[in-house]
């Protein structure tokens, strides 16, 4: 491994990282999007911050993509407060037109510059290492990653100091507000967070990559975990192994190195979408076809416990025409054969005494 | 706690012109209520008769039009660590990551304040509190995995952590069954008897003289309040409900009477 692609990687890294701890609070909090709208009202504030101090290279510039990253989310929240239209429908509104107020200026005042997201936003992860951090002479490393090391810094700061404000009010809202924890506040604070986050990461590494390490990690790690601590470890995992193995995927195959991350991401989603034990859809399958399989096993048992008690039986188990098709009452035979439950004696269905207890039980109601 | 000092002659809950409206509707008018100390009281009323706002408006959580709330005595606002909030269960996303334990520890963020984390004291005080709801062999359990009554018991659990004197709940017995009904009735009789104060949204008219001593009849404005066996009468609830309802406290209290 070549020190450039040592940097490069330790760049992804780092913005991975920093993208996934607010990411799962994004997300619990049904605000991805959220990221989308910030990625295209920061042009607005780089263009009025260039209009001040007429310099495209400025840390001015970031500054002002931030607070205009805040000012689409406070004008967000102040359409959605108002009750008036939808959720999602406040942020098609907002950034839309933030943006395109963005563009005006742009195309009437700023002609002559070569100024657009693109130029200073959508970052080139492989140009990372270009842009050095130089003291005194010292080369320190690409810039990048004391600038996303710092918003890292600030991420796992503000997670850890406010880790039960952020749960108590994105789990429940009006409780929270209730014992005096100001969910609007730290909803702000948040938005500030992510705000910043997606400056710098748009900066280092390019906007559509961010809006991935922001969203698609926490949504992994939401459908293989129940407790949020680890959902938010779980989302840092997810969101390392896709910068690091996207980067090789990319040198392997020579293509775009931030597309090829984001894909990687999509490819998790898609193996935890389908294989998560639980939550996921073959988890899903098997969990109804073992409560379908559960089920026909017991009703089978009891019917024939309620014979040999003597009791009348609507479906004669012996008949099989208790399922709904014969291949299926042969397997459950089968199953519970197996099992050791049933015997089966000149044609005849017995319970065994292993058979006959679950049966009790089942009747019994446990 | 502060619970002791309270003066019984004061009422536990105090609503003064309360006026509460969204965009051009009026949901509450001109509302006056006074809840006693140690009592356990029903807000019922028919569908958008403002039940709900009553109870957040009465914690601010709904901005006022109009009014003042206060809680033995001082404001809301002073004695925000008095009350204890039950909302309504379908109002919080029960997928959220979180097992029972952590959920009813929640109760006890309001006493920490910002930042300070829970301990073993306040891990201690929810075990306690869902052995008081019946739940301590959830404790563990995600939430997901609860059935609605369960759901219903953790969030009194969450409350009864909190260690307020005034309980405000929305829709306690909303969907849950017949025992978990019976299991919170007997916790809040318990909690009225060790002096604190219920405040209910409740709907089945048929429970309603079994379960609380007093009443509060809304619809919009307040239509009734006051001891259940002077103001629960069939004269207020057709002023209250209209048409719309076919209960009649008396003819109940008749048949019981042959």
């Amino acid at each position: 491994m070549s020190p450039h692609q040592f940097d490069i990687q330790l760049v992804a890294v780092i913005v991975a990282a920093s993208c996934a701890i607010p990411g799962a609070f994004l997300v619990l909090r049904r605000m991805s999007m959220m990221t989308d709208a910030i990625s295209h009202s920061i042009l607005l504030g780089i263009i009025l911050a260039f209009f001040l101090v007429k310099d495209l290279s400025s840390p001015i510039l970031i500054v002002g993509a931030a607070a205009s990253g805040v000012l689409a989310i406070s004008l967000i929240e102040a359409v959605n407060r108002a009750r008036l239209v939808k959720k999602d429908a406040s942020i098609g509104i907002v950034f839309p037109f933030l943006f395109s107020v963005a563009v005006i200026l742009l195309s009437k005042y700023a002609r002559n510059v070569h100024i657009d997201t693109h130029s200073v936003l959508l970052g080139e992860i492989a140009f990372a290492p270009f842009n050095r951090l130089i003291l005194s002479g010292m080369d320190l490393g690409p810039k990048s990653v004391y600038v996303m090391g710092s918003i890292l810094l600030l991420n796992l700061l503000f997670i850890s100091l406010f880790y039960k404000e952020l749960k108590v009010s994105t789990f429940d809202e009006s409780f929270a507000s209730s014992i005096g924890f100001r969910p609007r506040l730290i909803h702000y604070l948040l938005m500030a967070v992510v705000s910043l986050t997606c400056v710098g990461a748009f900066d280092a590494v390019g906007s559509i990559l961010v809006i991935a390490l922001i969203v698609i990690p926490p949504c992994c790690a939401y459908l293989l975990t129940d407790s949020l601590f680890r959902m938010i470890l779980l989302s840092v995992v997810f969101g390392i192994s896709a910068a690091v193995s996207g980067f090789w995927v990319a040198n392997w195959l020579d293509v775009n190195i931030a597309g090829s991350m984001a894909f990687v991401c999509g490819v998790f989603f898609l193996v935890v979408f389908l294989l998560a034990p639980q939550r996921g859809l073959f988890g899903i399958m098997r969990e109804k076809r073992r409560q379908r399989m559960d089920f026909a096993e017991a009703s089978l048992l009891v019917s024939l416990y309620n014979q040999e008690i003597g009791e009348t039986v609507k479906n004669h188990p012996d008949s099989r025409g208790m399922f709904r098709s014969a291949d299926f009452a042969s397997k459950v035979v089968e199953f519970l054969k197996r099992k050791g439950e049933i015997a089966v004696a000149g044609g005849k269905l017995f319970l065994t005494e292993k058979g006959r207890e679950r049966a009790r039980m089942t009747v019994e109601g446990r | 706690m502060s619970s002791g000092e309270q003066n019984p002659a004061v009422p536990a809950v105090r609503v003064t012109d309360l006026t509460v409206a969204y965009g051009d509707k009026t949901v509450l008018w001109d509302i006056d209520l006074e809840i006693p100390s140690g009592s356990m009281v029903a807000v019922v009323g028919p569908n958008g008769a403002g039940k709900t706002t009553l109870i957040k408006s009465i914690q601010g959580l709904v901005p006022r039009v109009a009014g003042v709330v206060s809680i033995h005595g001082k404001p809301y606002e002073k004695q925000r660590k008095e009350v204890s909030y039950v909302p309504q269960r379908g109002s919080v996303d029960w997928d959220f990551p979180t097992s029972v334990v952590d959920t009813v520890k929640m109760g006890s963020y309001g006493d920490l304040g910002w930042i300070r984390r829970p301990g073993k004291k306040e891990h201690e005080k929810a075990l306690s509190a869902l052995e008081k709801v019946d739940m301590l062999g959830f404790a563990q359990r995600q939430i997901s995995q609860l059935s609605g009554g369960q759901q219903q018991r953790v969030f009194l659990a969450r409350a009864l952590v909190q260690s307020a004197s005034v309980y405000l709940l929305d829709e306690p017995f909303q969907g849950v069954d017949a025992t978990t009904e019976k299991a919170i009735v007997r916790i809040l009789k318990e909690l009225t008897a060790g002096g604190k104060t219920v405040l209910a949204v409740h709907h089945d008219l048929n429970t309603v003289s079994e379960y609380y001593e007093r009443i509060a009849i809304l619809n919009v404005g307040l239509v009734a309040s006051g001891r259940v066996d002077e103001v629960f009468n069939s004269e207020n609830l057709m002023k209250a409900y209209g048409g719309k309802t076919s209960f009649f406290p008396e003819r109940k209290s008749a048949k019981r009477a042959v």
